[in-house]
């Protein structure tokens, strides 16, 4: 029964693969295999959650029905088999080595968070507030995968390659090699992603928590796996036990606690590891579509203590804390005001904040890594959220790479027609350090670089002395606020040009604001 | 692993070791790219026709052919202007098929190598797609890449020049024949896109900076790369809202080509193309006070050819 385990260690790799592959080619031009919100539109937590919250019905939602469709037969396989979350929680698992062994009653107080995080979730989504992404284990990978770890690793290996031409002066075919690498699957640009300790951080607990208990997470918190219990409970694939002599080794071993004393099992926390199959002495273990009519009674291990199903696990104590909890945090979704240049067409900051699930997509796949994920500097809840840093990387005029891989459509999907007339800020000079306007020499950096056709950057001449020096003037009908021209002035620390965010004033769910051009 | 893990550790060297300032212990006097001097049959030849492949190779052969200036085995650079995200009708970057006619050119003569490369104001990648050019390049042969950061040279001057330490990307430098092929267009401060400005292009830093006293820069910048040929596109030319366009209808048709070995010369004859008297370009102005190049136009042999 080896090959059980054999096979679903292949495919947590291939998956784990997978999704690595898939934001790994999140980055222009986009010709990767699988559109890049592949695995989002598989989460029906965030998909789900996110259509109540916001009132509407997601693009490819339907996927994510398919995958509750197989949980019902085959109970939680994702969380097993696909999860990448949950790929890695079980190899940090492996490290632990003390088989620590939990009484029913623990296991049962251990694995009652997350439906209670599940709840406060919902609760919160009828109310119009999207939450799910604060504990939803795809969002918490491929913001590690997207803006820790492909970052960390290209820049391993540009700068080891990097050493090696130097230091060698292998300038020949070492450098050819290093440059088709860079076409192919380095990317030209290193990139950069502020705060990205953070990130890793909050994974790195996750990681450390599976070292000491294994898969932590999966049974105490993590709400997708919650909503797959709900549906794993009639699951259609059943754990079958003949000749059992009570050696108690697959309730020892079982990671998810599912094994009761009684050796009955909870099937909505089974996440198919085979474990049990593969360890199990007598090797009477197997996992069979049980019919439903001859199951009663026909078992040989005799049914443990009724136990509440996981819904009533919450008592009324909890039931007030949790009607506490999900008020929370309506405090904080006040009318929200802009604080930071968000991404083109992006919606109402406070529709934004509510729609985006902080993924880190667009800021993977944003080709001047202007993108970067924001910690305070848009609020406590704009935590994570993509913003533009005109420092790092402007808006490319003809880009429209972030609405392309925004799997909730936070981000809306922009023809570059539409995109070339989005405004994102406004520009403004500042005359105190401008070159031009301060040391009265010619510098027209920024109106050089200013992508609109007609230029939104106007140049003036004046006649200073015996010379002519031309100054910059901002047209704020034609200014898209892209930011290319704060991104290429030259004045430091602070550059004399600035793009501010602008309130935008369209309606919910409208398309970009245009301008005239 | 191990080895990549020794590239590592020396990058890391090598580095400290820069920013020490000890590279300059061991640098040589001027590191400028060694002059040619190589005329050709006449001083300009400018043809104009409606193919702009062919109209490149009639004007290289004007001067003598790529013969004279490619010898058999050598490196080639060849530096257009792939400088902004747009399709080659907006005449913001050099025509793909100019590009593409002169790197045939240069493997008939017998190149071992020819490169192409630009550092672009926009995304490089986008620059070199919608430009055309990568993709014209590639198809006859030509290595095309990107300038990466860590691989430039700090400029070094016998005399005093502003440039003095900028950082050059190193392949422009270490080839042996380079080939300069900027566009003609409109630009905000130099009024005109010539070749002197094209050699922007091969500067890394804050470039901004060489905007101000831009003439002076320029010329030192010319004089230091010393292209050994300069091709002039002026297919399209765009008159206005340069550098990067964006308008078709700031866009003209002329369908010309000019091939010269002196820069001055050949920017002398475009800016006068494009309408404009030469020596109010301020880097013309500059490169004929320093008698870097000559704009005498009508003192020129000129072979002007239709096809």
């Amino acid at each position: 029964m080896k090959k059980a385990v054999i096979a679903k260690r292949i495919s947590q790799f291939i998956f784990l693969s997978i999704f690595i592959y898939i934001l790994w080619s999140t980055t222009y031009p986009l010709t990767g295999l699988f559109p890049a919100e592949t695995f989002f539109k598989l989460n029906p937590l965030i998909m789900i959650i996110t259509s109540i919250s916001e009132r509407l019905i997601l693009a490819g939602i339907i996927f994510s029905f398919v995958m509750l469709l197989l949980t019902l037969i085959f109970g939680r396989f994702f969380c097993g088999w696909v999860c990448p979350l949950g790929t890695m929680i079980d190899i940090a698992g492996y490290f632990n080595r003390g088989r620590r062994q939990l009484t029913d009653a623990q296991n049962r107080k251990l694995r009652s968070p997350k439906f209670f995080i599940l709840s406060v979730v919902f609760i919160a989504s009828l109310f119009g507030l999207q939450i799910a992404w604060i504990l939803d284990p795809m969002v918490i990978s491929a913001r590690l995968v997207s803006l820790n770890l492909i970052p960390t690793m290209t820049l391993l290996i540009n700068r080891s390659l990097e050493g090696l031409i130097k230091t060698f002066g292998l300038y020949g075919w070492l450098y050819d090699f290093y440059r088709s690498l860079q076409t192919s699957f380095l990317g030209v640009k290193i990139r950069f992603f502020a705060h990205s300790i953070v990130i890793f951080l909050f994974f790195y607990a996750i990681i450390v928590w599976a070292v000491y208990l294994k898969r932590s997470w999966c049974r105490g918190l993590c709400p997708l796996g919650a909503l797959y219990a709900f549906f794993a409970k009639p699951a259609l694939l059943k754990r079958k036990v003949e000749k059992c002599n009570r050696c108690m080794k697959c309730k020892t071993d079982c990671r998810m606690g599912a094994i009761k004393d009684g050796l009955d099992y909870v099937r909505s926390e089974c996440v198919l590891c085979m474990d049990c199959v593969y360890d199990c002495p007598q090797k009477s273990t197997s996992f069979v579509f049980a019919d439903k009519k001859k199951e009663d009674n026909k078992g040989e291990i005799e049914k443990g203590p009724i136990e509440k199903g996981p819904a009533s696990g919450i008592s009324r104590r909890n039931f007030l804390a949790l009607a506490f909890f999900s008020l929370f945090p309506f405090n904080s979704q006040m009318p929200a005001r802009q604080k930071v240049i968000r991404p083109p067409a992006a919606l109402k900051e406070e529709e934004f904040l509510n729609r985006c699930i902080r993924c880190g997509n667009c800021m993977k796949v944003c080709i001047t890594n202007g993108l970067q994920p924001a910690l305070l500097q848009a609020g406590l809840s704009g935590i994570w959220t993509p913003h533009l840093v005109p420092e790092i990387g402007y808006c490319e005029y003809r880009c429209t790479l972030c609405g392309n891989v925004c799997p909730t459509q936070a981000i809306p999907k922009l023809t570059v027609e539409e995109k070339v007339r989005t405004r994102l800020g406004l520009a403004k000079i500042d005359r105190k350090t401008c070159i031009p306007w301060k040391k009265k020499k010619n510098c027209i950096v920024c109106e050089e670089h200013c992508p609109i056709p007609n230029k939104a950057i106007k140049l003036k001449k004046f006649k200073i002395g015996d010379k002519i020096v031309l100054r910059p003037y901002i047209n704020q009908d034609l200014c898209t606020g892209c930011a290319i021209c704060q991104t290429k002035c030259p004045v430091r620390p602070d550059r004399a040009i600035k793009v501010y965010p602008v309130k935008v004033t369209h309606g919910k769910n409208q398309g970009p604001v245009s301008i005239k051009i | 692993m191990k080895i990549l893990s020794v590239g590592f550790l020396s990058g890391i060297f090598l580095e400290l070791f820069s920013r020490a300032g000890l590279s300059h212990v061991f640098a040589a006097k001027s590191n400028a790219r060694p002059k040619k001097n190589i005329k050709g049959f006449h001083d300009l030849v400018v043809v104009k026709g409606a193919d702009p492949a062919l109209i490149t190779r009639k004007a290289v052969e004007g001067l003598g052919g790529m013969e004279k200036f490619v010898k058999k085995g050598s490196v080639v650079v060849i530096k257009p202007n792939i400088a902004w995200d747009r399709a080659p009708e907006y005449a913001a970057n050099t025509n793909p098929e100019v590009v593409a006619a002169l790197v045939q050119m240069c493997y008939e003569a017998g190149a071992k190598r020819v490169n192409v490369f630009d550092i672009p104001c926009n995304s490089p990648e986008r620059c070199y797609e919608n430009s055309g050019i990568k993709k014209a390049a590639l198809e006859k042969g030509a290595k095309v890449y990107f300038c990466d950061s860590w691989n430039f040279v700090k400029a070094a001057f016998t005399y005093k020049s502003p440039m003095e330490g900028w950082p050059i990307f190193r392949d422009a430098i270490e080839c042996d024949t380079f080939i300069n092929c900027p566009v003609l267009k409109h630009h905000g401060l130099t009024e005109l896109t010539l070749s002197m400005k094209n050699l922007m292009g091969v500067c890394g830093g804050s470039r901004g900076l060489i905007h101000i006293d831009i003439a002076r820069k320029l010329v030192d910048i010319t004089d230091f790369i010393s292209p050994d040929l300069t091709v002039i596109d002026a297919y399209r030319i765009l008159t206005r809202h340069g550098p990067s366009g964006g308008d078709l209808k700031d866009v003209n048709l002329a369908r010309t080509i000019i091939a010269g070995t002196d820069p001055t010369l050949a920017d002398a004859y475009a800016a006068k193309f494009a309408g404009k008297e030469p020596m109010t370009i301020s880097y013309i102005k500059e490169a004929v006070q320093r008698k870097f190049g000559s704009a005498d136009i009508s003192a020129a042999d000129i072979l002007e050819v239709n096809v």
